[in-house]
């Protein structure tokens, strides 16, 4: 049982690659769709299933091989999945299985390519979840990325051509600081195993090559920065998510590049540079500028998709702001915003999607009054703006809670303050959308618009009912973490 | 005698990668770049990295190579205008100086503290290199499969589906 | 200071120089592509340097090989993108790209 959910996640997608190319061009392209369905609905089965196995055994984490066993070998890269990895794993296949429904009204002709490369780019996140090596972590960066750039130019425009060149040539040098940041790490430690790596900088201050390691450091932090797109490294972001076609926007915003960057972060931080102030504090102010800037960027925006681009930018920054808080809370807070940013983006983006299929255009300055004529997405982009806002009782109000109460305890006051004097001006940004595309009088050329119609409009309800169900139960997460002694 | 070589290939290097920045025609700037590359190639092998040095000069400075000519040629971005020459001549003229700058103030920078970095240039066996290979990098395996793939996909949506729109 | 890796250091960092100083002075896409490639030289380099350093030359090689099988794929696909371009717009001018604003 526990072989069969963890092997899952890297095996499932690869079978599906192989079910979807053996089979003639005609019949790949009538079944892909679903075939991706029922991966991503058996990944977030999967990812449930292991935690449930988690909690039973009492375990923090399973490890577990691909092809054959490595469990005796000394140094191998394993692979394993702890509660974190878990969490975005489940995520991974939710977000996957909204681009899905979103891709079937949308993408036309090109399914098979879609799917593919949906497999493939589920694939690379997926390694990045279970990856417990440095090198591993690069690799699986790389697809991930490949994967992006050709989901951008997957139908083959001007803009969206555009769009993945740019990106390309970031992520490129995004990878070159990673990886050159590896090898100098690699220099003072022999291995890049998180756990060997982490003992080897316990004490880097006095290592033999430390000035190498504060090289590298700094290599790193600028690389995840770019790929993150954390303020002022955050250039390439919006152009790729706008450029992007409807249905991969939705899997670029609502997990690929929080997977790239957030949570690769993440883990390196945790399980390799444990405790190391200088890193945290850089990451905090980054991240406090991000939160600052995304937010007052996206009030100046023309362009849905922009908005929500820019916006991501500000989500990232508090993401990035609980974790560099060091404290246990911090994590927690993060962790929970990582997984209300994925149903909640995902969300905007899945109505973004609806309007530009409705509409044609995704200018704000063209939209008005399309509340009354697409009911299903204003309301949905109504209840994941209020929970991204910070609004009681949805969920984002809570893990935005948790994330400013880690920073003002365990850094300042200030930093704490900043954060939720931020969160206005999602408010602010949020206002000015529903107000120019869902609320007001409706523009004379918008009267034949109707609701789109299947699945779209089922991934926006389903992911509402995420969104609100785990803001109207959060309270019982928080007794648990009170339990634990966390808050 | 080994350690000679190695820094002659070295700025060697330096010199074909600055090259191909320098170069104004679009072909003499790929070339340089698979120069630089079979410069590398040959640091690796003396620094006793033999099997990366085979693959980097059959794949990197080969293979890489034949993609950009062949990028080159189908882009037919080799203009030779007077005024685009003159243009990319001005933008990059300070190249060199800006390599010996930093160049210089490195090599001070790491002569003139007490910080010293050993080489110690014991080439890899074959069986250990394959045991590093083969039983440590499971997932690196893995992740080449699918890096393979992501490529066929590319190729399949850039190049063979490119004309029916 | 070994006068060896002093000068292997600078290799890297001046590849890694001409690199980027290319990305942000050139206008041609497909030059873009081979200033990438020039920094990734230097990351090779390094990688390589850090096995010779710590003694563990079989990992840093396959560390190597892998990278260089995910570079020529990344290149390749840049090489595509940039041909893609060229088709929709007849040049490879980076100033042409100009219609994502905001």
């Amino acid at each position: 049982m526990i072989t069969f959910a963890t092997i899952s996640f890297l095996g499932l997608p690869l079978l599906a690659i192989l079910l979807l190319n053996v089979v003639s061009k005609k019949t790949g392209g009538a079944i892909s769709i679903s075939v991706g369905y029922v991966v991503a609905i058996i990944q977030m089965i999967a990812a449930v299933v292991c935690m449930a196995l988690l909690w039973m055994h009492g375990k923090d984490f399973i490890e577990f091989s691909l092809f054959w066993d490595m469990n005796a070998t000394l140094g191998a890269a394993k692979l394993s999945v702890d509660l974190f990895s878990l969490v975005v794993l489940f995520c991974i296949g939710m977000v996957s299985l909204a681009s899905l429904l979103t891709a079937k009204k949308t993408i036309g002709e090109k399914t098979l390519n879609y799917t593919n490369l949906l497999m493939v780019i589920m694939l690379g996140m997926n390694g990045i979840a279970v990856v417990t090596d440095l090198f591993s972590l690069y690799v699986f960066l790389e697809i991930t990325g490949i994967a992006s750039f050709v989901l951008i130019a997957l139908l083959n425009d001007k803009r969206g051509l555009e769009g993945a060149f740019k990106y390309l040539v970031m992520s490129a040098i995004a990878s070159a600081l990673i990886l050159g940041s590896f090898a100098l790490i690699f220099t003072q430690t022999g291995s890049l195993v998180y756990g060997d790596v982490a003992k080897a900088l316990a004490d880097w201050r006095n290592a033999q090559y430390a000035p190498l390691l504060i090289v590298g450091f700094v290599m790193f932090i600028a690389g995840f920065s770019i790929k993150a797109g954390i303020a002022p490294f955050h250039g390439w972001l919006p152009d790729a998510y706008q450029s992007a076609p409807a249905s991969v926007s939705v899997l670029l915003g609502g997990i690929v590049t929080k997977m790239a960057g957030v949570y690769a972060l993440i883990r390196v931080l945790n399980s390799v540079f444990v405790a190391m102030p200088m890193i945290n504090n850089t990451l905090l102010i980054l991240g406090l500028i991000s939160i600052v800037f995304g937010a007052v960027a996206a009030c100046g925006q023309k362009d849905f998709k922009r908005i929500l681009a820019y916006s991501s930018i500000s989500q990232i920054g508090y993401i990035i702001l609980g974790v560099a808080s060091g404290s246990l809370l911090g994590f927690v807070g993060a962790m929970l915003h990582f997984f209300n940013h994925a149903t909640f983006k995902t969300t905007l983006f899945v109505n973004s999607a609806a309007v530009e299929m409705q509409t044609g255009t995704t200018d704000i300055d063209q939209l008005g009054g399309l509340q009354a004529r697409m009911p299903v997405t204003a309301v949905s982009s109504i209840l994941a703006f209020l929970s991204m806002a910070g609004i009681p009782p949805l969920a984002g109000f809570w893990s935005k809670l948790l994330i400013i109460i880690a920073v003002w305890q365990s850094v300042s006051a200030v930093g704490g303050g900043i954060a939720l004097a931020a969160s206005i001006f999602t408010a602010a940004y949020f206002l000015i959308l529903q107000r120019k595309v869902f609320f007001g009088p409706l523009e004379d050329h918008l009267t034949e618009v109707t609701e789109a119609k299947g699945t779209i409009s089922l991934a926006a309800v389903l992911l509402s009912i995420v969104t609100v169900a785990f803001g109207v139960l959060f309270p019982v997460i928080l007794n648990f973490l009170h339990l634990q002694g966390i808050l | 005698m080994q350690q000679f070589f190695i820094v002659l290939c070295l700025v060697l290097m330096v010199v074909a990668g600055g090259a191909a920045v320098m170069l104004r025609s679009m072909l003499k700037s790929t070339i340089s770049l698979g120069v630089a590359s079979a410069l590398l190639a040959a640091v690796l092998f003396l620094l006793g990295a033999f099997w990366a040095a085979i693959f980097e000069l059959s794949v990197c400075s080969g293979l890489i190579t034949v993609v950009f000519v062949s990028a080159v040629s189908l882009t037919n971005s080799d203009r030779k205008d007077e005024e685009h020459v003159k243009e990319h001549r001005a933008r990059v003229a300070a190249l060199p100086a800006i390599l010996i700058f930093a160049g210089a103030s490195l090599l001070f920078i790491l002569f003139s503290h007490d910080f010293n970095i050993v080489i110690s240039s014991t080439p890899a066996s074959f069986a250990a290199f394959k045991e590093a290979l083969w039983s440590l990098r499971q997932s690196d395996i893995l992740g080449q499969i699918i890096a393979i793939l992501a490529g066929t996909f590319a190729v399949i949506v850039l190049f063979k589906e490119r004309d029916n729109i | 200071m070994n006068i060896v890796s002093a000068i292997i250091l600078t290799a890297a960092l001046l590849m890694i120089i001409a690199g980027m100083f290319c990305l942000v002075r050139t206008y041609n896409l497909i030059r873009i592509i081979i200033a990438i490639e020039i920094a990734m030289k230097a990351i090779t380099l390094l990688l390589v340097f850090a096995g010779a350093v710590n003694g563990n030359m079989a990992l840093s090689q396959t560390f190597v090989i892998t990278m260089i099988v995910i570079e020529v794929i990344v290149a390749v696909v840049a090489a595509g993108i940039a041909i893609s371009l060229y088709h929709k717009n007849g040049n490879v001018d980076i100033r042409e790209l100009t219609n994502l604003k905001g």
